[in-house]
C-alpha cells in the first residue's frame, strides 16, 4: 500500500451528502482513500476493529440516527488509540451551541457544509491539507469554524 | 403625648383633694377652738356676774344683820333679831360661794380673804353689842363707840365688794379682750382659706372638665380606628388575636372567626378553640411556631393551612410581636392573613410560567428545525444546481439555462431569508451576558466579515475611535454588520460608497429623538452616501420584513434592521434612522451610559 495516501473517513446519514463528498475527492487531485459510513455505530465499529486503518482526518456529521456525531466524539476523544485523528465537525447547522459542544469536546475544526459544490471542494482539499499540528496548537474558539 | 396628660391629671386631682381635706380639718380644728373659747367667755361673764349678784346678796345680809339688830336695839322686839339670826348660815353659804366662783382668781381670793375679815369683824361688833344690850350692862359710850367701829368695818366691806366688782369687771374686761383679740383674725382666716379652697376646686373642676372632654375625643377617636381596624381586617382579609401572657388569655378579632368560617365571638377564644381548625398535617408546625414566635418574641411569619367550619381549606400566614405596656403586663399580638388567593395567584403564575417554558422549548425545537432541517434540503438543491452549472451546462438549451439561473436565484434568496430568520429569533432569546468589550475590535471583525463586499464595491470606511463598553459583543458586532452591509447594499450603482462610523457621548436633552431628561448617552452614528430614503418611512425601516425597494431592485429580506432594533432594546437604547432621497442615510444608536444589566 502506498503510505503517501491521505486516509479520509466521513460518517453521514444522508446519501446526497456522502455521494457530493466523495464526488468532490474524486475530482480533487490529491491522494486520498476515502471511506463513508452511514452512522455513528457503523463507524466506531470500524474504528475499534484491531485490523481498520485509523483514518488521518474524519468527518462527523452531526446530527445522525443510532449514534450522533457529539457521542462519537466523545467516544472517539476517551480513547487513547484514537489520539493521532484529526476530528473535523461536518454539520448543516452552525448554530452557537453546537459549535460550542464540540469545540469544548476536542473536535479540531468546524466545518458548514456548502452549498455551493465548488465552494465544498475548496473547504475539503484545505482541511485535508492543512498542517494540524500547527493548527491544534493555536486552536481558539475564533478560528475553530472554517471561514471561506 | 396624650396618653402622658391624662396620666399626669389624678395626680394633680389627688394633690387638691388633700389640700382640701387638710384645709376642711384646719377649718374644723379652728372653728372648734372658737367655740371652746366663747364658751367659755360666756361662762366667764356669767360667773362674774353671779360673782357681783352674791356680792350683793352678802352686802345685803350684812345689812339686814345690822337693819335688824338696829330694830331690836330700838324696839327691844326679839323677832327683829330674826335676820341678824339668819345672818350667820347666808354670809357663810355666800362666801363660800363666791370663793367658790373666784377659786381661779388669786387677786380675788385675797379680796375675798380681805373681805371675810371685815365682815367678822362687823358681826363681832353686832354681837359684841347685843350682848352689852341683852345683858343691859353697857355704856352709852362704848356702845356708840361700838356702833361707829361697826359702822366704820361696815364702809370698808363695801369699799371690799366694790373692789371685788371692778376687778371682777377689769378681769371680765380683760378676758373680753383677749377673745376679741382670737376672734377679729378668725373670720378673716376663714375666709381666705375658703377663697383658696374655692379656687383649688374651681381649678380641679376645670381640670377634669378639660380631661372629660379629652377623654371623651379621645373614646371617639379610639372608637373610629377600631371601627377602622375592623374594616382593614375585612377587606384585607385578616385578622388579629391577642394574648396576655401573664394570665394566659386569648382574645379573637371578628373577622378571625370569620376567617374561619365562624360568626364572630361564636366560640370562646382560646389555644384549644383555634387549634382544631388546623389541617393536621400542620398542627405540630403551628404549635411549635406559635410558641417560638410568643417565647421567643421571634418575628418570622410562618405560613399553615386550616380546615375552616365548611370544610374549605384555606392557607394561612401569621405574625405578630410581644408589646408591652406601662403596666409591664406582656402581650403578645398576632395577625393571621388569609393568603389563599395569593397562594392560588402562584400556582397559577408557576403553570402560566411552565407553560411559556415548553412555548419556549417548542420555539426552539422550531429555531433548530430552520437551522438545520429546512436547510439540508436547500442546501442540497443548490448544490445539485451548482454541480448540474459546472458540469452539464453546455448540453443544456438557452431557456433551460435561465431556468435554471432562476430556480439557483430564488434558492439563495430562501437560504438568505431563512438565515436572517433564525438571526433574529437569536436576537430574542439569545442569553444577554454584557460583558467589557471593545467596540473597535467588533468594529473590525464586521468589517472583516464583509470584506468581500467592501471589495467589490469598492467602499471606504472610516471610523472614529469607539470605546469599550459594557455589551452582549456578538450582538453589537452583529449590529455593526447589518448597518454597514446596509448600506453597502443601498449604495448608488455610480458612485463608490463612502461609510463613515463616529461617537461622542451626549445628555438627552440636547438630541432631536431622545427625551428631556439629563441621561447621558453613548451616541453611534452610521453614515453613508447612498440612495438614502424619504424621513417619512424612517420608522418603517425598522419593522419586520418591511421594505422599502423592490426586491429585483436591491436585495434584502426585510430583516437586518429589525435585528439592529432588536439589538439596541436589549441594551435598553435607541435606534433612530435620517434619511435624504439620493443623498445618504443616518443611522443614530443612543446606549445608555449606566447599563442596567438585564
Amino acid at each position: 500500500m502506498n503510505t503517501d495516501f491521505i486516509n479520509i473517513c466521513l460518517a453521514d446519514d444522508d446519501e446526497d451528502d456522502r455521494l457530493f463528498f466523495t464526488d468532490a475527492f474524486d475530482e480533487l487531485r490529491i491522494n486520498t482513500k476515502v471511506s463513508t459510513f452511514n452512522d455513528g455505530v457503523e463507524l466506531m465499529n470500524y474504528l475499534n476493529n484491531e485490523d481498520s486503518i485509523l483514518p488521518n482526518v474524519l468527518f462527523l456529521d452531526l446530527n445522525m440516527p443510532k449514534k450522533n456525531g457529539v457521542e462519537c466524539l466523545l467516544e472517539i476523544k476517551q480513547n487513547e488509540k484514537f489520539s493521532d485523528i484529526a476530528i473535523a465537525i461536518y454539520s448543516t447547522s452552525s448554530s452557537e451551541e453546537h459549535i460550542e459542544e464540540t469545540f469544548i469536546n476536542g473536535a479540531n475544526i468546524y466545518i458548514k457544509k456548502p452549498n455551493d459544490f465548488e465552494k465544498l471542494k475548496k473547504i475539503l482539499s484545505e482541511v485535508v491539507t492543512l498542517n494540524w499540528q500547527y493548527h491544534t496548537s493555536g486552536l481558539n474558539k475564533d478560528n475553530f469554524l472554517m471561514r471561506m | 403625648m396624650k396618653r402622658i396628660g391624662l396620666h399626669k391629671s389624678p395626680l394633680f386631682l389627688k394633690i387638691i383633694f388633700v389640700v382640701s381635706v387638710a384645709i376642711i380639718f384646719f377649718i374644723g380644728g379652728i372653728t372648734f377652738k372658737h367655740i371652746t373659747v366663747l364658751k367659755k367667755s360666756s361662762a366667764y361673764v356669767s360667773n362674774s356676774y353671779e360673782v357681783n349678784i352674791e356680792l350683793e346678796r352678802l352686802m345685803s345680809c350684812i345689812k339686814d344683820a345690822e337693819t335688824g339688830q338696829r330694830g331690836y336695839l330700838l324696839s327691844k322686839d326679839k323677832k327683829f333679831l330674826i335676820p341678824y339670826q339668819n345672818s350667820g348660815s347666808l354670809i357663810k353659804k355666800s362666801h363660800q360661794r363666791i370663793s367658790e366662783l373666784t377659786s381661779n382668781s388669786r387677786t380675788q381670793q385675797n379680796n375675798l380673804k380681805t373681805l371675810q375679815y371685815h365682815i367678822n369683824k362687823r358681826l363681832n361688833y353686832l354681837s359684841k353689842n347685843l350682848y352689852l344690850v341683852q345683858h343691859e350692862k353697857y355704856s352709852e359710850d362704848e356702845l356708840e363707840y361700838n356702833l361707829i367701829t361697826g359702822q366704820k368695818s361696815m364702809d370698808s366691806i363695801r369699799l371690799r365688794i366694790e373692789d371685788m366688782i371692778i376687778t371682777q369687771k377689769v378681769l371680765l374686761k380683760n378676758r373680753q379682750k383677749d377673745y376679741d383679740s382670737t376672734m377679729n383674725y378668725t373670720p378673716l382666716l376663714i375666709y381666705l382659706t375658703l377663697i383658696i379652697t374655692l379656687i383649688l376646686i374651681t381649678i380641679a373642676f376645670v381640670k377634669m372638665n378639660r380631661d372629660l372632654i379629652l377623654l371623651k375625643n379621645t373614646i371617639h377617636t379610639l372608637t373610629v380606628e377600631i371601627e377602622a381596624n375592623k374594616l382593614s381586617e375585612i377587606v384585607g382579609n385578616f385578622g388579629s388575636w391577642k394574648l396576655d401572657i401573664e394570665t394566659n388569655t386569648y382574645t379573637f378579632s371578628d373577622n378571625e372567626y370569620r376567617l374561619l368560617g365562624c360568626e364572630p365571638q361564636s366560640f370562646e377564644a382560646s389555644k384549644e378553640g383555634f387549634l382544631k381548625f388546623i389541617h393536621p398535617d400542620d398542627l405540630e408546625f403551628v404549635k411549635e411556631s406559635a410558641n417560638n414566635a410568643v417565647m421567643n418574641d421571634s418575628r418570622v411569619p410562618f405560613m399553615y393551612r386550616v380546615i375552616r367550619k365548611d370544610g374549605e381549606v384555606r392557607y394561612f400566614k401569621d405574625m405578630g410581636q410581644v408589646v408591652s405596656f406601662a403596666s409591664q403586663n406582656k402581650t403578645y399580638i398576632g395577625t393571621t392573613r388569609d393568603i389563599t388567593s395569593e397562594i392560588d395567584d402562584k400556582i397559577t403564575t408557576e403553570e402560566r410560567n411552565r407553560e411559556l417554558e415548553s412555548n419556549n422549548k417548542e420555539l426552539s425545537a422550531f429555531n433548530y428545525i430552520a437551522s438545520h432541517d429546512l436547510q439540508e434540503p436547500l442546501r442540497k438543491i443548490e448544490t445539485f444546481i451548482s454541480r448540474l452549472i459546472s458540469k452539464d451546462h453546455d448540453n443544456i438549451s438557452t431557456s433551460g439555462q435561465q431556468y435554471i439561473a432562476s430556480i439557483q436565484k430564488s434558492a439563495n434568496r430562501m437560504r438568505v431569508l431563512i438565515e436572517d430568520l433564525l438571526q433574529f429569533s437569536r436576537t430574542n432569546k439569545a442569553e444577554k451576558t454584557f460583558q467589557l468589550s471593545n467596540l473597535n475590535c467588533l468594529l473590525d471583525n464586521a468589517k472583516q466579515e464583509l470584506a468581500q463586499t467592501i471589495e467589490e464595491k469598492k467602499a471606504v470606511l472610516t471610523s472614529s475611535v469607539l470605546p469599550s463598553l459594557s455589551i452582549i459583543p456578538f450582538q453589537i458586532q452583529q449590529l455593526f454588520i447589518n448597518l454597514i452591509g446596509n448600506s453597502l447594499k443601498y449604495s448608488k450603482a455610480n458612485e463608490a460608497p463612502s461609510i463613515s462610523i463616529n461617537y461622542s457621548i451626549i445628555v438627552a436633552n440636547e438630541e432631536e429623538f431622545l427625551p428631556d431628561t439629563y441621561h447621558e448617552y453613548h451616541k453611534i452614528t452610521v453614515e453613508d452616501n447612498g440612495i438614502g430614503f424619504d424621513q417619512e418611512y424612517a420608522k418603517n425601516i425598522f419593522v419586520l420584513f418591511n421594505r422599502l425597494h423592490n426586491k429585483n431592485e436591491y436585495q434584502g429580506t426585510g430583516i437586518g434592521l429589525a435585528i439592529c432594533k432588536k439589538i439596541v432594546e436589549n441594551h435598553k437604547g435607541f435606534i433612530f434612522a435620517k434619511g435624504v432621497l439620493h443623498e445618504g442615510s443616518t443611522f443614530i444608536i443612543y446606549l445608555p451610559v449606566e447599563q442596567k444589566q438585564a
